[in-house]
């Protein structure tokens, strides 16, 4: 019998799936997604896969040898407020840490923003005396008599969930086990999150805020982990259940659960993973992905294999310090709405119409001109195959919205209005390409741009010229990336530990180097057993944070060799500390003296997984051209007839120059003249800007 | 000159902002010092062959309107000998500078041989030499006595760093680890200055001289309307600074009258205080600073920051007053003066933009450690930040902004991590929470202050105080029948039992190891009568502990069960003298 793998992505908006088999087939699907309880959505879509495979819904489940789910499910708690109920053991004097966030306003000069609420309020935020020092010596013993009137409090209050979090616990946990255990056995059934055990990393608020928040969205996760493994075992499903993390690997369940935050930025987290199987033919192992769906853009980079991850990331406004992919994420898509500002500047997003009222040409109710009402004036889309001919576009609505809001203030014509609409959503999605790249010490000229989602390839090409990129990569499954990346993802599981040392490490510092970076492995390593994970599919990476003496932020040696850290050939580690701070800012300080220090060590553990055979395209039998249509061509700042090609019926092979367009059942690819397109044996669409233009 | 394409000028000015910004990510991740890296006291901007400011991100607003009058001031002194490859300091406040510790860099831009922008970092420097580590110097009556004096300076000729100078300039300052911040804003301006490079070769000079025009217009106009908004006229206010740091019980009386006429704001300062013999002085940067800071938060915070800002507003502000000191007075607290002035904008401003106007921010009491630290051997020197960050004025539908600190830095002053404090310097922090009942009762309240207790750990340990909002009429003021914030105040517990009150400018030297200072960071001024503040809301902060059972019922006129904090509606309604529904009308 065939056996089956499946990703499924849960978003806001639609229940993506992609499924691949043991013989080289595949099959993808996008449902409506149910918030009320997503999942319904994914056993619906789990019924419509079983049916398209000719199979009963029980069959087809025990067929499911593994699903890999992404879920949005906790960061949506956080944005709607719908958390467990939450308390906090703060050090007394100290409860305020979470609400202050440091005291940043981040909007300068508005005095009327606001800092977001508190996940905890201060009444249920408690202090426990007792102290650690900086070097993690206790200074004051634990006071039980606070955690167990705070426990008190908390029980009056039926919280559902406790965040632990004491002051230099990342130097010396003591305290926080011996208040967590009284308070595991005070209140049972509580969830009950430790700082120390889900991020033992310096930094008060930002590991409080990711405790609670962990905390907080814990019970949120397991009920519904729960409720979705039920559903799946009464159905027969047999299986590996696996979850996406925001680090771009996955984890199971129970693991999931215990660090909820670490699901939190996950929704884009695959999309690395999946741009790099659409590269592989191509022999690429560095890219720039980008998903640009109704309201929101992403970006993302991968050099050399590996992700870009960062430890400063925010959900709601609080940190989430844990490693998570740096995706770079800004207000726009296809719904994002243009406006003339104050001063006579054209402006696209950040508000968007969502999809509904959606775009003026939805003739849903929306007045305000959006990018996908200047990409159907453009000629980029056409009314009647949008969205696989679902939705047929009002193209007098465009227009009206487009004159009223734009084209009349700047005192231009409705088509150069919408030209310059495209121009600057091009140019903002632009930045957000620079501000991963060049930001971080890259050169996007050396990168392919990979693009995802329903709206990007509209704009690909022209956000490459921004960027002087000459290669765009659109795969065959653009519109469900995600979904797809999940298949490719690996266990994977990251430790830190906080190991303040001048570097290279005194004697005794070098010891303890040492002995913190085996107890990650051994931690580690019992995870990936519980998992299932064999000895031989096991690999670690050890990391360095470090900066110079006075610094604030660290920078990451990452893959340090067992060996060396073994052998203590920590000039070398020094070298690539240098080499490293030298790439990312421009300079380094080797050679006037500046001390550098060790901060934290960190370990990434896998649990590799067999990669998943790339399933090769099969071309509809149709003919592959549409006809033609008049587009916007950018170079010209005018129209032209342009040929109309259907993606569908295009087989590996296929080439040709542009201008065109390419009509897919979710996506549209404009290629401009200048850029040259091939078909290759994914399926994926590639365009190469010709040389020497 | 061609008209410009309007959606080029869109782009455009999207650009030049993100340059900004990349040059400021690159100073937070490559300076050294928690000045810079952690207060973010930095500013990043480009400017035109003019020295007209094309866009600029300010971290921390004080230091940043003196860029332009600077780099103006660099191409007049260096005219023709301004080369490719070169670069210059700048601090000097009596040639433009805003503060002897804010050392800006500004490389210029070049293509095809001409002059056709500049690049420029701003940040303010742990130490500038003078009489005292960290450049706080209550005791200075000159500014030699503060700074090293650092006119328009080429520090890198055509590439190459001229390195008599630089170590000339570098034997005057304390720590080492400003020569490395200095590096680091001068590779700011290096991305800052190649990015500009590359947007010059991509589109022309002549046609980003024409977007250039077209953004200072579009600038301009919106700051138009916003002043055309207010009805013409003369809007007086005044304000007080108290304590000059050498004069007991001084009081230096700002007076400030705005003129509005036909969508032109001129701000004048005539009949201020005249300078004062000790720092307590600012120089006409620092001043006009504080005023551009305090308009921006009148206006839409979106517009584009560029020369455009400047053209409808003027500044009069006549030399010799403590708000434009005359060479060589002593000047490092002019900085610290941007509370008192802003009061006196807001003040000004009150009647004609009431929904727009806050009430007075807390006016900081900040203090610099220094000494040794015996667990390294080694000096340490540390600014306060997170005990002297108080709360914001509320406004109109706003309550204030909680534990944001002094109004200079808007909200971009970064709180040390108690940990990462703890690591880098000989001290324990005690607490560091919400201070009861700091804020200023309101219909919406002002932003809470904090209270701070840290234990010294160091040996030969120093505090510089520096700031202001001790004295009662210090309080960050009420608004519309709205209550004062709480005062600032700092006592230090020495290891015999004795204590000491710090004033507010002034050197407290030989702490010994052991002495626990105590700090309360005020709250910032209510606004509308606290009566009208709905009663759930003030019980809800009694519940959280940040007001207290006395002021529910004597400020707000809340009566309420201690236990339940449940509202006795009779005895409220009796004290609010309105009926109870009247009291749950929803803050909008």
């Amino acid at each position: 019998m065939n056996r089956y793998a499946l990703g499924i992505d849960v978003g806001g908006t639609f229940t993506d799936f992609v499924q691949i088999d043991e013989q080289g087939g595949g099959r993808t699907l996008k449902i409506p997604s149910t918030p009320h309880d997503p999942s319904e959505a994914v056993m619906a879509g789990l019924g419509e896969l079983a049916e398209a495979e000719g199979l009963a819904t029980g069959a087809y489940l025990r067929a499911l040898s593994r699903i890999v789910h992404g879920t949005t499910v906790t960061t949506n708690a956080v944005l709607t407020g719908k958390m467990a109920r939450t308390g906090l053991l703060a050090t007394a004097g100290f409860r305020d840490t979470l609400a202050m966030r440091r005291g940043m306003r981040e909007r300068l000069y508005d005095n009327k923003y606001r800092a977001p609420t508190p996940i905890v309020p201060r009444h249920l935020r408690r202090p426990v005396r007792g102290r650690i020092d900086y070097a993690g010596r206790e200074v004051a013993p634990l006071s039980l008599a606070d955690v167990d009137a705070a426990a008190a409090a908390f029980s009056a209050a039926n919280v559902d969930a406790v965040a632990v979090c004491l002051l230099h616990a990342h130097a010396n946990p003591d305290h926080e086990s011996r208040a967590a255990t009284r308070l595991r056995s005070s209140m049972p059934g509580v969830h009950i999150a430790v700082s120390s055990e889900i991020m033992p990393e310096i930094r008060y608020y930002e590991r409080m805020s990711t405790t609670v928040l962990s905390a907080a969205v814990g019970p949120v996760l397991d009920r519904y982990l729960a409720a979705l493994d039920r559903h799946l075992a009464e159905s027969g499903f047999a299986g590996a259940l696996l979850i996406m993390q925001s680090n771009g690997g996955v984890t199971t369940p129970a693991s999931a659960a215990r660090r909820g935050a670490a699901t939190l930025l996950s929704g884009p987290a695959a999309a690395p993973a999946a741009s790099l199987s659409c590269l592989a033919p191509l022999g690429e192992r560095s890219v720039i992905t980008i998903d640009m769906g109704g309201t929101s853009f992403e970006a993302s980079l991968v050099r050399d294999g590996k992700p870009s991850v960062t430890t400063s990331g925010t959900v709601d406004r609080f940190a989430m310090a844990l490693p998570a992919m740096d995706i770079k994420t800004i207000g726009a898509g296809g719904g994002s709405i243009g406006r003339i500002d104050a001063g006579g500047l054209l402006r696209m997003g950040p508000d968007s119409a969502g999809a509904r009222p959606g775009p003026a040409c939805y003739g849903l109710g929306g007045t305000r001109p959006t990018c996908t009402d200047a990409d159907l004036l453009l000629g980029y889309l056409a009314a009647g195959s949008f969205a696989g001919g679902r939705l047929a576009l009002e193209r007098s609505a465009a227009e009206r919205a487009i004159e009223h809001h734009i084209a009349a203030p700047l005192g231009l014509g409705v088509r150069a209005a919408a030209a310059g609409m495209y121009r600057v959503m091009n140019v903002n999605m632009a930045e957000a390409i620079r501000a991963v790249s060049v930001e971080r010490g890259h050169d996007p000229r050396e990168f392919p741009l990979v693009c995802a989602g329903g709206a990007g390839p509209v704009h690909a090409a022209m956000i490459a010229e921004e960027l002087g990129m000459t290669r765009i990569l659109v795969p065959r499954d653009a519109s469900v990336l995600c979904a797809a990346g999940m298949l490719r993802a690996d266990l994977r599981h990251d430790h830190v530990r906080s190991c303040a040392s001048p570097f290279p490490p005194p004697v005794a510092d070098a010891a303890r180097i040492r002995s913190l970076a085996a107890d990650m492995e051994f931690a580690a390593a019992r995870q990936l057993a519980a998992a299932g994970v064999p000895v031989e599919r096991r690999r670690f990476a050890h990391g360095f944070e470090m900066r110079y003496a006075g610094q604030y932020h660290e920078v990451l040696v990452d893959d340090v060799p067992r060996t060396a850290l073994r052998d203590g050939a920590w000039e070398e580690i020094l070298r690539r500390f240098h080499r490293t701070h030298e790439l990312l800012y421009g300079y380094a300080l080797n050679e006037t003296g500046a001390e550098a220090e060790l901060v934290s060590l960190r370990l990434r553990a896998f649990g590799l997984i067999d990669e998943p055979a790339a399933r090769p395209a099969v071309a509809a039998d149709r003919p592959p051209i549409k006809g033609r249509r008049s587009v916007h061509l950018p170079s010209r700042d005018g129209f032209a007839a342009v040929p109309i090609l259907d993606r569908d019926a295009l087989p590996a092979g296929f080439a040709g120059s542009g201008p065109a367009v390419i009509e897919g059942a979710m996506t549209t690819t404009f290629v401009p003249d200048g850029f040259d397109f091939a078909v290759d044996r994914l399926g994926s669409l590639i365009l190469d800007r010709v040389k020497g233009r | 000159m061609t008209t410009p394409d309007p959606i080029l000028a869109s782009v455009i000015q999207r650009r030049l902002k993100s340059i900004t910004e990349e040059m400021g990510l690159t100073l937070l991740r490559t300076t050294r010092s928690p000045i810079l890296n952690e207060a973010r006291d930095f500013v990043t901007g480009l400017y035109d062959e003019n020295g007209d400011m094309l866009e600029q991100t300010e971290y921390i607003p004080v230091l940043a309107f003196a860029l332009q009058p600077v780099c103006k001031r660099i191409i007049a002194f260096f005219g023709g000998d301004i080369h490719p490859g070169d670069v210059f300091l700048h601090n000097d406040v009596f040639s433009g500078g805003n503060q002897n510790n804010d050392v800006a860099v500004f490389r210029p831009v070049f293509a095809d041989g001409a002059l056709v922008a500049w690049a420029a970092c701003k940040g303010h420097q742990a130490d500038i030499g003078g009489a005292v580590a960290g450049g706080y110097n209550p005791d200075a009556r000159e500014v030699w006595q503060e700074a090293l004096r650092i006119p328009p300076l080429k520090i890198v000729e055509r590439g190459a760093l001229r390195r008599d100078v630089w170590r000339m300039v570098f034997a005057n300052i304390r720590f080492p680890i400003v020569e490395d911040d200095i590096r680091a804003q001068i590779g700011g301006t290096a991305i800052g200055a190649r990015a500009m490079a590359g947007l010059v070769d991509r589109y022309g000079i002549e046609t980003l001289r024409a977007v250039r025009e077209h953004l200072f217009d579009s600038t301009e106009r919106r700051v138009a309307a916003a002043v055309e908004a207010i009805p013409d006229g003369c809007y007086r206010a005044e304000s007080i600074a108290y304590y000059d740091g050498v004069r007991d019980g001084s009081e230096m009386e700002i007076r400030l009258e705005v003129t509005i006429d036909g969508g032109r704001a001129t701000f004048d300062f005539t009949g201020s205080a005249a300078q004062t013999p000790g720092f307590v002085n600012a120089p006409a940067a620092a001043t006009a600073s504080a005023v551009m800071l305090t308009f921006l938060m009148l206006i839409d915070p979106d517009i584009p920051h560029n020369a455009g800002l400047f053209r409808r507003l003027e500044i009069v502000n006549p030399e010799g007053s403590f708000l434009n000191a005359a060479f060589p007075a002593a000047t490092t607290f002019g900085n610290s003066l941007t509370g008192p002035i802003s009061d006196a904008v807001m003040r000004a401003f009150a009647d004609a933009l009431p929904k727009t106007v806050t009430a007075g921010w807390n006016r900081f009491l900040g203090f610099a450690l220094t000494g040794n630290d015996p667990r390294r051997g080694r000096p340490f020197v540390d600014i306060l930040f997170l005990a002297l960050k108080g709360g914001s004025g509320a406004a109109w539908a706003a309550d204030g902004y909680d534990h944001i600190g002094l109004i200079n830095c808007a909200g971009g002053l970064l709180a040390q991590d108690y940990e990462m404090f703890e690591t880098q310097n000989p001290v324990m922090l005690e607490c560091h929470e919400y201070a009861v009942d700091s804020a200023g009762p309101g219909r919406w309240r002002g932003g809470l202050g904090v209270e701070t207790a840290l234990r010294i750990l160091g040996d030969d340990v120093s505090a510089v105080a520096f700031g202001d909002g001790i004295e009662d009429g210090a309080r960050a003021f009420g608004l519309f029948g709205g209550g004062d914030g709480a005062r600032n105040e700092a006592v230090f517990r020495f290891p015999d039992g004795s204590v000491r009150t710090a004033r507010s400018k002034e050197i407290i030297r030989g702490i010994p190891p052991g002495t626990v200072l105590r700090q309360k960071a005020g709250g910032g001024g209510g606004y509308g009568d606290p009566r009208d503040r709905p009663a759930r809301t003030v019980a809800d902060e009694v519940r959280d502990g940040v007001v207290s059972l006395r002021a529910a019922e004597t400020r707000y006129g809340v009566v309420l069960d201690p236990e339940s904090f449940g509202i006795d509606r009779a005895a409220t309604s009796t004290l609010r003298g309105r009926a109870e529904s009247d009291m749950e009308t929803e803050n909008d």
